[in-house]
Protein backbone atom coordinates (compact mmCIF):
# COMPACT_ATOMS: atom_id res chain seq x y z
CA UNK A 1 0.00 0.00 0.00
CA UNK A 2 1.84 3.09 1.19
CA UNK A 3 5.31 2.25 2.48
CA UNK A 4 6.11 5.85 3.38
CA UNK A 5 5.17 6.60 6.97
CA UNK A 6 4.27 9.51 9.16
CA UNK A 7 6.92 10.89 11.51
CA UNK A 8 6.94 9.16 14.89
CA UNK A 9 5.25 12.04 16.73
CA UNK A 10 2.39 12.11 14.24
CA UNK A 11 2.00 8.34 14.43
CA UNK A 12 1.84 8.56 18.22
CA UNK A 13 -0.82 11.27 17.91
CA UNK A 14 -2.90 9.15 15.53
CA UNK A 15 -2.88 6.17 17.89
CA UNK A 16 -3.57 8.40 20.88
CA UNK A 17 -6.62 9.84 19.09
CA UNK A 18 -7.82 6.34 18.19
CA UNK A 19 -7.46 5.15 21.77
CA UNK A 20 -9.14 8.28 23.13
CA UNK A 21 -12.05 7.85 20.70
CA UNK A 22 -12.61 4.26 21.79
CA UNK A 23 -12.43 5.21 25.48
CA UNK A 24 -14.68 8.26 25.18
CA UNK A 25 -17.30 6.29 23.26
CA UNK A 26 -16.87 2.88 24.89
CA UNK A 27 -16.44 3.67 28.59
CA UNK A 28 -19.79 5.44 29.04
CA UNK A 29 -21.58 2.60 27.21
CA UNK A 30 -19.85 -0.04 29.35
CA UNK A 31 -20.68 2.03 32.42
CA UNK A 32 -24.38 2.18 31.51
CA UNK A 33 -24.51 -1.57 30.88
CA UNK A 34 -22.74 -2.42 34.15
CA UNK A 35 -24.95 -0.12 36.24
CA UNK A 36 -28.09 -1.55 34.62
CA UNK A 37 -26.99 -5.01 35.76
CA UNK A 38 -26.29 -3.94 39.37
CA UNK A 39 -28.48 -4.23 42.43
CA UNK A 40 -30.40 -1.04 43.32
CA UNK A 41 -28.09 -0.12 46.19
CA UNK A 42 -24.80 -0.86 44.47
CA UNK A 43 -25.93 0.90 41.27
CA UNK A 44 -25.56 4.24 43.02
CA UNK A 45 -22.00 3.70 44.21
CA UNK A 46 -19.60 6.36 42.94
CA UNK A 47 -16.95 6.19 40.25
CA UNK A 48 -16.43 4.23 37.11
CA UNK A 49 -18.30 0.93 37.26
CA UNK A 50 -17.40 -1.43 34.45
CA UNK A 51 -18.50 -4.65 36.16
CA UNK A 52 -21.52 -4.86 38.46
CA UNK A 53 -20.39 -5.25 42.08
CA UNK A 54 -23.61 -7.06 42.98
CA UNK A 55 -24.97 -8.47 39.71
CA UNK A 56 -28.76 -8.33 39.54
CA UNK A 57 -31.56 -8.07 37.02
CA UNK A 58 -33.75 -6.08 39.40
CA UNK A 59 -33.41 -2.93 37.30
CA UNK A 60 -34.83 -4.72 34.24
CA UNK A 61 -37.58 -6.36 36.31
CA UNK A 62 -38.51 -2.97 37.76
CA UNK A 63 -38.81 -1.05 34.46
CA UNK A 64 -40.44 -3.96 32.63
CA UNK A 65 -42.87 -4.89 35.43
CA UNK A 66 -43.50 -1.94 37.74
CA UNK A 67 -43.09 0.81 35.12
CA UNK A 68 -44.70 -1.25 32.32
CA UNK A 69 -41.96 -0.33 29.87
CA UNK A 70 -43.16 -3.14 27.62
CA UNK A 71 -46.07 -0.93 26.62
CA UNK A 72 -44.05 1.93 25.07
CA UNK A 73 -41.68 -0.73 23.75
CA UNK A 74 -44.48 -2.46 21.84
CA UNK A 75 -45.92 0.93 20.77
CA UNK A 76 -42.53 1.89 19.35
CA UNK A 77 -42.11 -1.48 17.69
CA UNK A 78 -45.56 -1.23 16.11
CA UNK A 79 -45.40 2.33 14.80
CA UNK A 80 -41.78 1.90 13.67
CA UNK A 81 -42.40 -1.36 11.83
CA UNK A 82 -45.69 -0.33 10.23
CA UNK A 83 -44.37 3.14 9.40
CA UNK A 84 -41.18 1.76 7.89
CA UNK A 85 -43.10 -0.73 5.76
CA UNK A 86 -45.39 1.99 4.44
CA UNK A 87 -42.43 4.29 3.87
CA UNK A 88 -40.55 1.63 1.90
CA UNK A 89 -43.62 0.90 -0.25
CA UNK A 90 -44.19 4.56 -1.12
CA UNK A 91 -40.47 5.08 -1.77
CA UNK A 92 -40.51 2.13 -4.19
CA UNK A 93 -43.67 3.33 -5.98
CA UNK A 94 -42.50 6.93 -6.27
CA UNK A 95 -38.97 5.98 -7.24
CA UNK A 96 -40.20 3.53 -9.89
CA UNK A 97 -42.50 6.05 -11.53
CA UNK A 98 -39.85 8.78 -11.55
CA UNK A 99 -37.35 6.33 -13.06
CA UNK A 100 -39.43 5.96 -16.26
CA UNK A 101 -37.51 8.10 -18.74
CA UNK A 102 -40.30 8.54 -21.29
CA UNK A 103 -43.19 9.17 -18.89
CA UNK A 104 -44.96 12.43 -19.85
CA UNK A 105 -44.82 14.92 -16.97
CA UNK A 106 -41.91 13.17 -15.29
CA UNK A 107 -40.05 16.46 -14.78
CA UNK A 108 -43.04 18.09 -13.09
CA UNK A 109 -43.54 15.09 -10.81
CA UNK A 110 -39.85 15.15 -9.88
CA UNK A 111 -40.06 18.84 -8.95
CA UNK A 112 -43.21 18.11 -6.96
CA UNK A 113 -41.21 15.58 -4.92
CA UNK A 114 -38.03 17.68 -4.71
CA UNK A 115 -39.91 20.70 -3.41
CA UNK A 116 -41.14 18.78 -0.36
CA UNK A 117 -37.52 18.35 0.68
CA UNK A 118 -37.19 22.10 1.20
CA UNK A 119 -40.02 22.01 3.79
CA UNK A 120 -38.47 20.55 6.94
CA UNK A 121 -41.18 18.80 8.97
CA UNK A 122 -39.63 20.12 12.18
CA UNK A 123 -40.50 23.64 11.12
CA UNK A 124 -44.14 22.90 10.50
CA UNK A 125 -44.87 21.02 13.73
CA UNK A 126 -47.63 23.41 14.81
CA UNK A 127 -49.52 23.26 11.53
CA UNK A 128 -48.87 19.52 11.30
CA UNK A 129 -50.61 19.25 14.66
CA UNK A 130 -53.52 21.35 13.38
CA UNK A 131 -53.83 19.29 10.20
CA UNK A 132 -53.69 15.98 12.06
CA UNK A 133 -56.29 17.26 14.50
CA UNK A 134 -58.49 17.96 11.49
CA UNK A 135 -57.92 14.41 10.17
CA UNK A 136 -58.61 12.92 13.65
CA UNK A 137 -55.10 11.49 13.81
CA UNK A 138 -54.00 13.08 17.10
CA UNK A 139 -53.30 10.62 19.91
CA UNK A 140 -53.63 7.68 17.54
CA UNK A 141 -51.08 5.19 16.27
CA UNK A 142 -52.31 5.87 12.74
CA UNK A 143 -51.10 9.46 13.08
CA UNK A 144 -47.60 8.37 14.02
CA UNK A 145 -47.55 5.84 11.19
CA UNK A 146 -48.95 8.09 8.46
CA UNK A 147 -46.85 11.16 9.16
CA UNK A 148 -43.52 10.46 7.49
CA UNK A 149 -44.99 7.76 5.22
CA UNK A 150 -43.04 9.21 2.29
CA UNK A 151 -39.97 11.37 1.90
CA UNK A 152 -38.43 12.97 -1.13
CA UNK A 153 -35.05 11.67 -0.04
CA UNK A 154 -36.13 8.01 -0.04
CA UNK A 155 -38.02 8.34 -3.32
CA UNK A 156 -35.00 9.85 -5.06
CA UNK A 157 -32.78 7.17 -3.56
CA UNK A 158 -35.03 4.44 -4.99
CA UNK A 159 -35.20 6.25 -8.33
CA UNK A 160 -31.43 6.00 -8.44
CA UNK A 161 -31.52 2.25 -7.81
CA UNK A 162 -34.28 1.65 -10.39
CA UNK A 163 -32.53 3.78 -13.02
CA UNK A 164 -29.46 1.59 -12.74
CA UNK A 165 -31.41 -1.51 -13.80
CA UNK A 166 -30.89 -2.23 -17.53
CA UNK A 167 -33.99 -1.35 -19.54
CA UNK A 168 -33.53 -4.35 -21.79
CA UNK A 169 -34.80 -6.55 -18.96
CA UNK A 170 -38.16 -4.80 -18.70
CA UNK A 171 -38.45 -4.48 -22.50
CA UNK A 172 -37.96 -8.22 -22.88
CA UNK A 173 -40.58 -8.96 -20.23
CA UNK A 174 -43.00 -6.56 -21.88
CA UNK A 175 -42.56 -8.26 -25.26
CA UNK A 176 -43.23 -11.58 -23.55
CA UNK A 177 -46.55 -10.10 -22.40
CA UNK A 178 -45.73 -9.69 -18.73
CA UNK A 179 -48.22 -7.17 -17.21
CA UNK A 180 -46.92 -3.89 -15.77
CA UNK A 181 -47.42 -4.75 -12.09
CA UNK A 182 -45.55 -7.99 -12.71
CA UNK A 183 -42.64 -6.12 -14.28
CA UNK A 184 -42.50 -3.81 -11.29
CA UNK A 185 -42.78 -6.61 -8.75
CA UNK A 186 -40.74 -9.40 -10.32
CA UNK A 187 -37.99 -7.46 -12.03
CA UNK A 188 -37.50 -4.02 -10.57
CA UNK A 189 -38.32 -4.60 -6.94
CA UNK A 190 -36.32 -7.79 -6.82
CA UNK A 191 -33.23 -6.15 -8.32
CA UNK A 192 -33.52 -3.02 -6.17
CA UNK A 193 -33.66 -4.98 -2.91
CA UNK A 194 -30.43 -3.47 -1.48
CA UNK A 195 -31.85 0.01 -2.10
CA UNK A 196 -35.08 -0.94 -0.40
CA UNK A 197 -33.16 -2.34 2.57
CA UNK A 198 -31.16 0.89 2.82
CA UNK A 199 -34.27 3.05 2.74
CA UNK A 200 -35.97 0.84 5.33
CA UNK A 201 -32.95 0.86 7.64
CA UNK A 202 -32.71 4.65 7.59
CA UNK A 203 -36.42 5.01 8.22
CA UNK A 204 -36.40 2.47 11.03
CA UNK A 205 -33.63 4.38 12.86
CA UNK A 206 -35.48 7.65 12.35
CA UNK A 207 -38.75 6.26 13.63
CA UNK A 208 -37.37 4.28 16.55
CA UNK A 209 -35.64 7.41 17.88
CA UNK A 210 -38.19 10.03 16.86
CA UNK A 211 -39.15 12.53 19.53
CA UNK A 212 -40.39 15.73 17.88
CA UNK A 213 -43.23 14.18 15.87
CA UNK A 214 -44.27 11.90 18.73
CA UNK A 215 -44.59 14.64 21.34
CA UNK A 216 -46.43 16.78 18.80
CA UNK A 217 -49.05 14.20 17.89
CA UNK A 218 -49.37 12.10 21.04
CA UNK A 219 -49.93 13.34 24.58
CA UNK A 220 -51.50 10.12 25.86
CA UNK A 221 -48.76 8.34 27.82
CA UNK A 222 -50.36 4.96 27.05
CA UNK A 223 -49.82 5.48 23.31
CA UNK A 224 -46.45 7.17 23.30
CA UNK A 225 -43.06 5.72 22.41
CA UNK A 226 -39.88 4.67 24.22
CA UNK A 227 -37.82 7.87 23.88
CA UNK A 228 -40.62 9.92 25.42
CA UNK A 229 -41.19 7.49 28.31
CA UNK A 230 -37.45 7.14 28.83
CA UNK A 231 -37.13 10.91 29.18
CA UNK A 232 -39.91 10.93 31.74
CA UNK A 233 -38.32 8.06 33.65
CA UNK A 234 -34.91 9.75 33.68
CA UNK A 235 -35.96 13.25 34.62
CA UNK A 236 -39.47 13.46 35.93
CA UNK A 237 -40.58 10.30 37.60
CA UNK A 238 -38.40 10.76 40.70
CA UNK A 239 -39.65 14.30 41.19
CA UNK A 240 -43.32 13.46 40.64
CA UNK A 241 -45.14 13.40 43.95
CA UNK A 242 -45.94 9.97 45.29
CA UNK A 243 -43.82 8.17 42.73
CA UNK A 244 -41.33 5.58 43.85
CA UNK A 245 -37.66 6.52 43.87
CA UNK A 246 -36.05 5.22 40.70
CA UNK A 247 -32.60 3.78 41.28
CA UNK A 248 -29.84 4.22 38.74
CA UNK A 249 -29.95 0.53 37.82
CA UNK A 250 -33.58 0.89 36.66
CA UNK A 251 -32.88 4.09 34.72
CA UNK A 252 -29.94 2.48 32.97
CA UNK A 253 -31.91 -0.69 32.28
CA UNK A 254 -34.44 1.46 30.43
CA UNK A 255 -31.60 3.11 28.51
CA UNK A 256 -30.25 -0.29 27.47
CA UNK A 257 -33.70 -1.55 26.44
CA UNK A 258 -34.17 1.57 24.29
CA UNK A 259 -30.79 1.38 22.60
CA UNK A 260 -30.28 -2.35 22.19
CA UNK A 261 -32.64 -3.16 19.28
CA UNK A 262 -30.89 -0.81 16.82
CA UNK A 263 -27.44 -1.86 18.01
CA UNK A 264 -28.40 -5.51 17.48
CA UNK A 265 -29.78 -4.71 14.05
CA UNK A 266 -26.58 -2.83 13.24
CA UNK A 267 -24.56 -5.95 14.05
CA UNK A 268 -26.49 -7.90 11.40
CA UNK A 269 -27.18 -5.29 8.75
CA UNK A 270 -24.14 -3.05 8.99
CA UNK A 271 -23.79 -2.60 5.24
CA UNK A 272 -27.25 -1.06 4.93
CA UNK A 273 -26.47 1.40 7.71
CA UNK A 274 -23.29 2.42 5.90
CA UNK A 275 -25.06 2.63 2.54
CA UNK A 276 -27.73 4.79 4.15
CA UNK A 277 -25.16 7.12 5.64
CA UNK A 278 -23.48 7.48 2.26
CA UNK A 279 -26.71 8.11 0.42
CA UNK A 280 -27.05 11.22 2.53
CA UNK A 281 -23.63 12.52 1.65
CA UNK A 282 -23.68 12.34 -2.12
CA UNK A 283 -23.50 15.82 -3.57
CA UNK A 284 -26.57 16.39 -5.69
CA UNK B 1 -40.45 8.88 -33.15
CA UNK B 2 -43.96 7.42 -33.50
CA UNK B 3 -46.76 8.79 -31.32
CA UNK B 4 -47.82 6.92 -28.19
CA UNK B 5 -49.56 3.67 -28.99
CA UNK B 6 -52.63 2.47 -27.06
CA UNK B 7 -50.52 0.02 -25.11
CA UNK B 8 -48.15 2.71 -23.85
CA UNK B 9 -51.05 5.00 -22.94
CA UNK B 10 -52.42 2.19 -20.80
CA UNK B 11 -48.99 1.78 -19.35
CA UNK B 12 -48.66 5.45 -18.46
CA UNK B 13 -52.08 5.38 -16.84
CA UNK B 14 -51.00 2.56 -14.56
CA UNK B 15 -47.81 4.47 -13.72
CA UNK B 16 -49.75 7.59 -12.74
CA UNK B 17 -51.96 5.35 -10.64
CA UNK B 18 -48.89 3.98 -8.89
CA UNK B 19 -47.78 7.52 -8.13
CA UNK B 20 -51.15 8.51 -6.68
CA UNK B 21 -50.50 7.44 -3.05
CA UNK B 22 -47.23 9.37 -3.05
CA UNK B 23 -48.89 12.49 -4.46
CA UNK B 24 -51.75 12.23 -1.97
CA UNK B 25 -49.34 11.88 0.91
CA UNK B 26 -47.31 14.93 -0.03
CA UNK B 27 -50.39 17.04 -0.67
CA UNK B 28 -52.05 16.14 2.63
CA UNK B 29 -49.05 15.88 4.95
CA UNK B 30 -46.49 18.20 3.43
CA UNK B 31 -47.89 20.94 1.18
CA UNK B 32 -51.14 21.39 3.08
CA UNK B 33 -49.55 21.82 6.55
CA UNK B 34 -46.97 24.13 5.00
CA UNK B 35 -49.64 26.35 3.42
CA UNK B 36 -51.81 26.12 6.51
CA UNK B 37 -48.88 27.18 8.69
CA UNK B 38 -48.32 30.30 6.60
CA UNK B 39 -52.03 31.08 6.68
CA UNK B 40 -52.21 30.54 10.45
CA UNK B 41 -49.35 32.96 10.98
CA UNK B 42 -51.61 35.76 9.73
CA UNK B 43 -54.52 34.68 11.92
CA UNK B 44 -55.49 34.96 15.57
CA UNK B 45 -54.45 32.39 18.15
CA UNK B 46 -57.05 29.71 17.82
CA UNK B 47 -56.64 26.08 16.92
CA UNK B 48 -60.19 25.33 15.84
CA UNK B 49 -63.12 27.47 14.81
CA UNK B 50 -63.08 30.68 12.77
CA UNK B 51 -59.85 32.62 13.03
CA UNK B 52 -59.74 36.37 12.49
CA UNK B 53 -57.22 37.77 10.04
CA UNK B 54 -54.72 39.86 11.97
CA UNK B 55 -52.21 40.82 9.30
CA UNK B 56 -48.62 41.05 10.49
CA UNK B 57 -49.54 41.41 14.17
CA UNK B 58 -48.19 37.96 15.06
CA UNK B 59 -44.89 38.68 13.35
CA UNK B 60 -44.55 42.02 15.13
CA UNK B 61 -45.29 40.41 18.48
CA UNK B 62 -42.94 37.47 17.94
CA UNK B 63 -40.05 39.63 16.79
CA UNK B 64 -40.51 41.85 19.87
CA UNK B 65 -40.76 38.91 22.30
CA UNK B 66 -37.60 38.72 24.46
CA UNK B 67 -38.05 34.92 24.69
CA UNK B 68 -37.95 34.69 20.91
CA UNK B 69 -34.82 36.80 20.70
CA UNK B 70 -33.20 34.66 23.37
CA UNK B 71 -34.18 31.58 21.37
CA UNK B 72 -32.47 33.08 18.31
CA UNK B 73 -29.32 33.61 20.36
CA UNK B 74 -29.45 30.08 21.81
CA UNK B 75 -30.02 28.56 18.39
CA UNK B 76 -27.13 30.45 16.83
CA UNK B 77 -24.69 29.75 19.67
CA UNK B 78 -25.48 26.05 19.92
CA UNK B 79 -26.04 25.54 16.19
CA UNK B 80 -22.83 27.23 15.10
CA UNK B 81 -20.77 25.52 17.81
CA UNK B 82 -22.20 22.17 16.69
CA UNK B 83 -21.41 23.02 13.07
CA UNK B 84 -17.79 23.95 13.81
CA UNK B 85 -17.12 21.03 16.18
CA UNK B 86 -18.92 18.29 14.22
CA UNK B 87 -17.08 19.30 11.06
CA UNK B 88 -13.56 19.76 12.41
CA UNK B 89 -13.54 16.86 14.88
CA UNK B 90 -15.06 14.35 12.45
CA UNK B 91 -12.62 15.36 9.71
CA UNK B 92 -9.71 15.07 12.15
CA UNK B 93 -10.94 11.70 13.40
CA UNK B 94 -11.35 10.39 9.83
CA UNK B 95 -7.81 11.51 8.93
CA UNK B 96 -6.48 9.73 12.01
CA UNK B 97 -8.47 6.57 11.26
CA UNK B 98 -7.05 6.52 7.73
CA UNK B 99 -3.51 6.61 9.09
CA UNK B 100 -3.97 3.67 11.48
CA UNK B 101 -1.79 0.86 10.22
CA UNK B 102 -4.09 -1.93 11.37
CA UNK B 103 -7.38 -2.78 9.67
CA UNK B 104 -8.76 -4.11 12.93
CA UNK B 105 -7.99 -0.85 14.74
CA UNK B 106 -9.61 1.16 11.94
CA UNK B 107 -12.80 -0.88 12.20
CA UNK B 108 -12.87 -0.75 15.99
CA UNK B 109 -12.54 3.04 16.15
CA UNK B 110 -15.06 3.52 13.37
CA UNK B 111 -17.65 1.21 14.97
CA UNK B 112 -17.32 2.65 18.49
CA UNK B 113 -17.52 6.20 17.17
CA UNK B 114 -20.56 5.47 14.99
CA UNK B 115 -22.67 3.60 17.57
CA UNK B 116 -24.02 6.66 19.47
CA UNK B 117 -25.56 7.88 16.23
CA UNK B 118 -28.05 5.03 16.59
CA UNK B 119 -29.23 6.28 19.98
CA UNK B 120 -32.23 8.50 20.57
CA UNK B 121 -31.57 11.74 22.43
CA UNK B 122 -33.23 10.23 25.49
CA UNK B 123 -30.69 7.40 25.45
CA UNK B 124 -27.85 9.91 25.05
CA UNK B 125 -29.29 11.89 27.96
CA UNK B 126 -29.36 8.71 30.08
CA UNK B 127 -25.71 8.01 29.30
CA UNK B 128 -24.68 11.57 30.12
CA UNK B 129 -26.66 11.69 33.35
CA UNK B 130 -24.66 8.71 34.55
CA UNK B 131 -21.30 9.97 33.32
CA UNK B 132 -21.71 13.55 34.60
CA UNK B 133 -23.48 12.64 37.84
CA UNK B 134 -21.94 13.80 41.10
CA UNK B 135 -20.80 10.21 41.58
CA UNK B 136 -20.06 9.61 37.89
CA UNK B 137 -16.91 8.95 35.88
CA UNK B 138 -16.12 12.58 35.12
CA UNK B 139 -16.14 13.58 38.76
CA UNK B 140 -14.11 10.48 39.61
CA UNK B 141 -11.45 11.48 37.08
CA UNK B 142 -11.66 15.08 38.29
CA UNK B 143 -11.19 13.84 41.85
CA UNK B 144 -7.99 12.05 40.85
CA UNK B 145 -6.73 15.35 39.49
CA UNK B 146 -7.71 17.09 42.69
CA UNK B 147 -10.86 18.87 41.47
CA UNK B 148 -13.90 19.43 43.65
CA UNK B 149 -16.92 17.32 42.65
CA UNK B 150 -19.32 19.31 40.46
CA UNK B 151 -22.95 18.58 39.74
CA UNK B 152 -22.58 19.39 36.05
CA UNK B 153 -26.22 18.93 35.11
CA UNK B 154 -27.47 21.47 37.66
CA UNK B 155 -24.97 24.15 36.67
CA UNK B 156 -26.81 26.63 34.41
CA UNK B 157 -23.52 27.95 33.05
CA UNK B 158 -22.66 24.48 31.78
CA UNK B 159 -26.00 23.82 30.11
CA UNK B 160 -24.89 24.87 26.63
CA UNK B 161 -21.45 23.23 26.69
CA UNK B 162 -23.05 19.99 27.90
CA UNK B 163 -25.64 19.94 25.14
CA UNK B 164 -22.99 20.73 22.53
CA UNK B 165 -20.82 17.97 23.99
CA UNK B 166 -23.69 15.49 23.78
CA UNK B 167 -24.16 16.36 20.14
CA UNK B 168 -20.48 15.87 19.43
CA UNK B 169 -20.50 12.52 21.22
CA UNK B 170 -23.50 11.42 19.18
CA UNK B 171 -22.60 12.71 15.72
CA UNK B 172 -18.83 12.84 15.24
CA UNK B 173 -18.61 9.14 14.34
CA UNK B 174 -21.34 9.48 11.72
CA UNK B 175 -19.69 12.36 9.90
CA UNK B 176 -16.29 10.71 10.31
CA UNK B 177 -17.78 7.69 8.52
CA UNK B 178 -18.72 9.90 5.56
CA UNK B 179 -15.16 11.25 5.39
CA UNK B 180 -13.62 7.80 5.88
CA UNK B 181 -15.48 6.34 2.94
CA UNK B 182 -14.53 9.33 0.78
CA UNK B 183 -10.87 8.81 1.75
CA UNK B 184 -11.08 5.12 0.77
CA UNK B 185 -12.42 6.21 -2.62
CA UNK B 186 -9.42 8.39 -3.42
CA UNK B 187 -7.52 7.04 -6.42
CA UNK B 188 -4.21 5.46 -5.19
CA UNK B 189 -2.56 6.77 -8.35
CA UNK B 190 -2.70 10.27 -6.85
CA UNK B 191 -0.65 9.14 -3.85
CA UNK B 192 1.73 7.28 -6.15
CA UNK B 193 2.33 10.46 -8.16
CA UNK B 194 2.86 12.51 -5.00
CA UNK B 195 5.36 9.95 -3.75
CA UNK B 196 7.31 10.02 -7.00
CA UNK B 197 7.47 13.78 -6.59
CA UNK B 198 9.07 13.14 -3.19
CA UNK B 199 6.13 14.22 -1.03
CA UNK B 200 6.27 13.09 2.60
CA UNK B 201 3.24 11.36 4.16
CA UNK B 202 2.15 14.59 5.85
CA UNK B 203 2.54 16.45 2.59
CA UNK B 204 0.39 13.79 0.87
CA UNK B 205 -2.40 14.35 3.41
CA UNK B 206 -2.22 18.08 2.80
CA UNK B 207 -2.06 18.00 -0.99
CA UNK B 208 -3.89 14.78 -1.94
CA UNK B 209 -6.28 13.70 0.82
CA UNK B 210 -7.67 17.08 1.86
CA UNK B 211 -8.27 18.44 -1.68
CA UNK B 212 -9.94 15.14 -2.67
CA UNK B 213 -12.32 15.48 0.28
CA UNK B 214 -13.60 18.85 -0.86
CA UNK B 215 -16.95 17.60 -2.29
CA UNK B 216 -17.67 15.65 0.90
CA UNK B 217 -16.75 18.66 3.01
CA UNK B 218 -19.21 20.78 1.05
CA UNK B 219 -22.03 18.30 1.57
CA UNK B 220 -21.30 17.96 5.28
CA UNK B 221 -21.15 21.72 5.80
CA UNK B 222 -24.38 22.28 3.90
CA UNK B 223 -26.14 19.52 5.89
CA UNK B 224 -24.91 21.11 9.12
CA UNK B 225 -25.87 24.63 8.07
CA UNK B 226 -29.40 23.52 7.29
CA UNK B 227 -29.54 22.02 10.78
CA UNK B 228 -28.31 25.13 12.64
CA UNK B 229 -31.77 26.51 13.38
CA UNK B 230 -33.65 23.21 13.62
CA UNK B 231 -32.22 21.62 16.76
CA UNK B 232 -35.07 20.37 18.90
CA UNK B 233 -34.83 16.86 20.35
CA UNK B 234 -31.76 17.38 22.53
CA UNK B 235 -33.18 20.56 24.08
CA UNK B 236 -36.59 19.03 24.53
CA UNK B 237 -35.04 16.08 26.36
CA UNK B 238 -32.59 18.04 28.51
CA UNK B 239 -34.69 21.08 29.41
CA UNK B 240 -35.53 21.84 33.02
CA UNK B 241 -36.48 25.07 34.80
CA UNK B 242 -32.85 25.77 35.70
CA UNK B 243 -31.31 25.50 32.22
CA UNK B 244 -34.26 26.50 30.02
CA UNK B 245 -33.23 30.06 29.31
CA UNK B 246 -29.82 28.89 28.06
CA UNK B 247 -30.86 26.05 25.80
CA UNK B 248 -34.40 26.85 24.62
CA UNK B 249 -33.86 27.10 20.86
CA UNK B 250 -36.21 28.44 18.22
CA UNK B 251 -37.99 25.16 17.71
CA UNK B 252 -38.45 24.69 21.44
CA UNK B 253 -39.97 28.19 21.50
CA UNK B 254 -42.28 27.35 18.59
CA UNK B 255 -43.29 24.04 20.19
CA UNK B 256 -44.06 25.69 23.55
CA UNK B 257 -46.08 28.45 21.97
CA UNK B 258 -48.02 26.29 19.55
CA UNK B 259 -48.41 22.82 21.07
CA UNK B 260 -48.22 23.58 24.79
CA UNK B 261 -49.83 27.04 25.01
CA UNK B 262 -51.99 26.85 21.86
CA UNK B 263 -50.91 30.32 20.70
CA UNK B 264 -50.94 29.01 17.16
CA UNK B 265 -50.74 32.27 15.23
CA UNK B 266 -47.78 33.32 17.25
CA UNK B 267 -46.04 29.96 16.93
CA UNK B 268 -46.55 29.64 13.17
CA UNK B 269 -45.26 33.18 12.68
CA UNK B 270 -42.15 32.15 14.62
CA UNK B 271 -41.83 28.97 12.54
CA UNK B 272 -42.14 30.93 9.31
CA UNK B 273 -39.36 33.26 10.43
CA UNK B 274 -37.16 30.24 11.23
CA UNK B 275 -37.94 28.72 7.85
CA UNK B 276 -36.96 31.94 6.09
CA UNK B 277 -33.82 32.08 8.22
CA UNK B 278 -32.87 28.53 7.26
CA UNK B 279 -33.41 29.24 3.57
CA UNK B 280 -31.24 32.35 3.80
CA UNK B 281 -28.50 30.52 5.72
CA UNK B 282 -28.53 27.63 3.23
CA UNK B 283 -28.45 30.07 0.31
CA UNK B 284 -25.50 31.95 1.80
CA UNK B 285 -23.69 28.69 2.51
CA UNK B 286 -24.22 27.42 -1.05
CA UNK B 287 -22.79 30.65 -2.34
CA UNK B 288 -19.85 30.73 0.05
CA UNK B 289 -19.02 27.08 -0.69
CA UNK B 290 -19.59 27.54 -4.43
CA UNK B 291 -21.72 24.46 -3.94
CA UNK B 292 -23.28 24.50 -7.35
CA UNK B 293 -19.97 24.71 -9.17
CA UNK B 294 -18.06 21.45 -9.45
Amino acid sequence: MRPDRLPLAARALVWAVALLAILVMGLPMANVLAVSLSSPGSSESPGLVLFPAEPSLEGYAFVWGTIDLWRPFLNTLYVSAAGTLLHAILAALGGYVLAQPELPGRKALTSFVLLTMTIPAELTLVSIYAVNKQFHLVNRYAGLILNGAASGFSILLMRGYFSAIPRSLSEAARIDGCPEPGIFWRIFLRLAKPGLATVATLELIRRWNNIAMTVTLVSDMAKTTLPVVLRWLLFEMSTASGAAYVYANAKMAAVVISALPLVALYAFAQRFFVAGALAGSVKG
Amino acid sequence: MPGPRPRSIRRYRSLYLLFLPVALYFILFSYYPFAKGIAMSFQGNRLIGPKPFVGLANYREVLADPDFLRAVLNSLVIGLADLALYFSLSLFLALCIAELGSRLARRAVQTFAYLPYLFSWSVIAGVWILVFDQRGIVNAIGGLLGAEPTFFLAEPGLARPLIIGMGVWRSVGYFALLFTVAITDIDPVLYEAARIDGASRLRQIASVTLPSLRPTMKVVILLLVMGVLTHFDEMFVMQNPANRTRIATLLVYVFDMGIVKFKTGFATAGATVVMAGTLILAGLARKALRYDEA
